[in-house]
């Protein structure tokens, strides 16, 4: 499965809710999978959606809030997951979508696949759930309303060399829309 | 700045709206963060470019934010300035604690400390340095900043050595 695949499957599960979404490839893809305007494309900043998204999830407590991020974007910003784990918002699922590469700038390895982003993760109060495939997706999917946040998906995808287009819409546009979306 | 006028300096921002106080703690700031934290508005990060990122967050949800950090923070998170609170328009108060104003501070802040106020003008973010005469003035300054979805700095200078 490769991540333009994997997140398809998931953005079937999403209507509105906010996705905040790491630079590179994968605001990109979600440009290109499901364009709306409660997503927020952080085209610079890389390693801070998970930041951004702490901050809209806990101003936002009543609405799910989702952060689109990649290995690298999370190895870059670790300390983000201490303090996702120490405010613990109910409401936030923290999608990792790992094919332990960059691959926006090239392919290049990342220590994803040598350490455990998971048990990282729950040493740090998250709920952590692996999966690699539609079928284990939709079993998260079942159980999803009954977990209690800061949620971790961990998405185990393959590298492709598919490449999504640019996000032609200007970044105070991105945020002005990102906030009116908020206020509904 | 003295104690005092730290906690005035908190209880004015808190009074005009400013909801969450989130960053890096430095010890020229230490009474005003020792003030936030009694009054549990704050959010202490790991980094200072995460803290901006949860200010971004909780500015966008209509909630803003002073983010704190020493001038040496300040440095680490120009990139994250310029291509996130600069590019998307996020209105958010930088104060920053400035070491090496003093030329004989401790050797880790003297250079960084020296390009200080041309780190500011360079990325063009408008800023002010408070004093114990003016901190009102530059707050007003600020606060009129945000509303104007403006991002800003206030400076508060170093001005002993222990």
């Amino acid at each position: 499965m490769i991540r333009k695949e994997a997140m398809g499957l998931i953005l079937k599960k999403i209507k509105s809710e906010p996705i905040i979404s790491a630079n590179g490839f994968i605001s990109r893809d979600l440009f290109e999978l499901k364009e709306k305007n409660s997503n927020f494309y952080m085209i610079g900043s890389m390693g801070l959606s998970s930041s951004i998204g702490l901050g809209v999830a806990l101003k936002n407590p009543k609405k799910k809030i989702y952060v689109f991020d990649g290995d690298g974007n999370i190895l870059m910003n670790l300390g983000s997951l201490t303090t996702i784990g120490t405010l613990k918002p109910k409401n936030l699922i923290h999608v990792i979508f790992d094919n332990g590469s960059h691959e926006s700038t090239g392919g290049q390895p990342t220590a994803a696949n040598q350490i455990d982003l998971s048990k990282i993760a729950k040493s740090l109060n998250y709920k952590v759930y692996q999966v690699k495939n539609k079928i284990q997706i939709e079993n998260f999917y079942k159980k999803i309303n009954s977990i209690t946040g800061p949620i971790m998906l961990l998405v185990k995808i393959d590298k492709s060399d598919i490449v999504s287009k640019r996000i032609d819409i200007t970044p105070p546009q991105i945020k002005n829309r990102f906030i009116k979306s908020l206020q509904n | 700045m003295k104690k005092s006028f730290q906690i005035d300096l908190f209880d004015f921002l808190v009074k005009n709206d400013i909801e969450n106080y989130v960053g890096v703690p430095d010890s020229t700031l230490k009474h005003f963060i020792s003030r936030a934290l009694e009054k549990k508005k704050i959010i202490i990060t790991t980094r200072e470019e995460e803290a901006i990122g949860i200010a971004s967050g909780m500015s966008m949800s209509g909630s803003n934010s002073v983010v704190f950090m020493q001038n040496a923070g300040f440095a680490n998170s120009i990139s994250t300035i310029t291509s996130l609170t600069e590019l998307y328009e996020i209105p958010m108060i930088f104060l920053i604690g400035w070491r090496g104003y003093l030329k004989n501070d401790a050797p880790e802040h003297l250079k960084i400390g020296k390009i200080q106020p041309d780190l500011l003008k360079i990325i063009e973010l408008p800023s002010k340095v408070l004093s114990e005469k003016n901190w009102k003035k530059q707050c007003i300054w600020a606060l009129k900043k945000i509303k104007n979805h403006q991002p800003c700095a206030l400076v508060i200078k170093r001005e002993f050595y222990d």
